[in-house]
């Protein structure tokens, strides 16, 4: 899949209107913030690349002067003040077993709001959704202030609530982001919680 | 499996369906081909979704064709054939995984079922060696998994480690259909093998109570089936959105419209239809479409 066209999935003869269209629903779709932890970061990141160059390499060969391109900035990084800094190193760098084995060592007493939500964030990763949304509903429980955890958890809730936040919902399914305003803040500002704020 | 990964047809254009009915036409005639006609009856919507995304992410070459069905050949019905694997393989999963489903029916149901069992699979027994012996890491992968789905239920497993096994079969499955250990296939096959192990489960909910079989909502049960329903819907939403997100990194080559459907739709309309009709008192739902 090298044609840019072809990435977007649009016709070469897209008008500019419909090529902004196409990258812009892309460019959710793939967002980094919908597969935070997720076991797929890095193919999403892939993909946003993918989608980004496909953009760029239209907008250089139709000449249009627009140079809106997207900028990700995302990086995976955790702050290092943390009580588990070698834990959050060992998941940033895959190592997901080891980490597990590392917190399991912890005796039950020493277990802190962070031990809960890096247990979330394993199992969330392996896969076992029930253990990640116990663990963060309780890294939660224990600190309802530290945004990391709450932003974790807020998004596993609105999952199981049944809102995918898809950018499929051309029939209007999930009801959110019909202004074109929320599309854009969405796009640019990596933020569900802006658009969902901003719809209702 | 269990045929709950199905299009949900009221959403879809007559052409996208009439597409979706020949690729299960056409595996239909694969597997009366492959294994003789008794052996269409381990035909099921999940091996149509199987042929379907074999075909779709290897770009494998298909055609539609005028045929006739093989079951009752006084009906016409257009047939997909494939260029390449897509329908053997999805037969071999079919007749292997009916032939161990028939060996647990066997071991854990009533005198009826029970016999009625033994004599399927003596008779699907042939069938099922010819399977085994053309693809023997299907075989392999789904004993694995019945041994370890036993064990699970043995120890009171939780959700997750419940629904493990069938979710790392599937994860199996997707990695011998696009070669080259593809991340996100895998990571999609797991989703899809927890999400119909978790549906199954679900759906097999009163049963299970009424005769005291293991299921792993059962700790969540409070009395209260409306409760125990949101909380399996809950659940399985989870898992859905995490299947989708899977999805959505797929290279996907064509049947993308039935496929789309299957995952956006589908996915909560079967779940509501499972979880509505046992709050209103309904149980099964599973065969009450058959007319496809």
């Amino acid at each position: 899949m090298n044609d840019p066209y072809r990435i977007l999935g649009i016709s070469p003869d897209a008008t500019d209107d419909e090529v902004k269209k196409a990258y812009r629903a892309l460019a959710k779709k793939y967002h980094p913030d919908r597969y935070q932890n997720s076991p797929l970061a890095q193919e999403a990141s892939e993909k946003m690349k993918e989608v980004n160059a496909a953009y760029e390499e239209i907008l250089r060969m139709r000449k249009n002067g627009e140079k809106a391109s997207y900028q990700s900035s995302y990086s995976g990084t955790y702050s290092s003040s943390s009580r588990y800094s070698d834990v959050r190193i060992m998941i940033n760098n895959g190592r997901f077993e080891d980490a597990e084995d590392k917190l399991s060592s912890i005796p039950p007493s020493e277990r802190t709001a962070e031990w809960y939500y890096l247990m979330a964030i394993i199992s969330y990763h392996k896969g076992w959704l029930e253990e990640a949304y116990n663990y963060a509903s309780a890294a939660c429980r224990l600190d309802p202030t530290d945004s990391e955890y709450s932003s974790f958890f807020n998004r596993v809730r609105r999952q199981r609530s049944g809102d995918f936040g898809t950018g499929y919902s051309t029939q209007g399914t999930a009801g959110c982001c019909d202004g074109g305003c929320c599309e854009m803040l969405s796009c640019m500002l990596c933020s569900d919680c802006l658009c969902r704020s901003c719809c209702n | 499996m269990f045929g709950y990964l199905q299009p949900c047809k009221d959403e879809m254009k007559i052409k996208e369906y009439r597409l979706y009915k020949s690729v299960y036409c056409g595996l239909c005639r694969s597997l009366s081909r492959e294994y003789g006609l008794i052996s269409s009856l381990t035909l099921s919507y999940d091996c149509t979704v199987l042929a379907m995304l074999y075909i779709a992410v290897n770009d494998e070459k298909y055609c539609v064709k005028k045929g006739r069905c093989t079951v009752n050949p006084l009906k016409k019905c257009p047939v997909c054939e494939s260029g390449g694997d897509a329908f053997r393989f999805a037969g071999a999963v079919s007749v292997i995984m009916t032939y161990y489903k028939l060996k647990d029916t066997m071991l854990d149901s009533g005198f009826f079922k029970k016999t009625a069992a033994v004599i399927l699979r003596l008779i699907f027994r042939r069938n099922y060696k010819k399977a085994a012996k053309a693809f023997p890491e299907i075989d392999r992968l789904t004993d694995e998994m019945m041994q370890k789905q036993t064990a699970a239920e043995k120890n009171n497993a939780g959700i997750d480690p419940a629904a493990d096994p069938t979710a790392v079969l599937i994860k199996q499955l997707c990695s011998m259909i696009l070669p080259g250990k593809d991340h996100r296939m895998e990571v999609f096959g797991y989703y899809v093998g927890r999400w119909i192990y978790l549906m199954d489960a679900a759906d097999d909910f009163e049963k299970d109570i009424r005769r005291g079989s293991f299921n792993p909502f059962l700790p969540k049960h409070d009395g209260d089936l409306k409760n125990t329903m949101s909380y399996c819907e809950e659940v399985l939403n989870m898992t859905a959105a995490q299947m989708i997100l899977s999805y959505e990194l797929l290279d996907i080559y064509c049947f993308k419209d039935i496929l789309d459907n299957i995952i956006y739709e589908g996915l909560s309309y079967q779940q509501k239809k499972c979880t509505e009709n046992k709050m209103n008192g309904k149980s099964k739902h599973r065969h009450d479409d058959p007319d496809i």
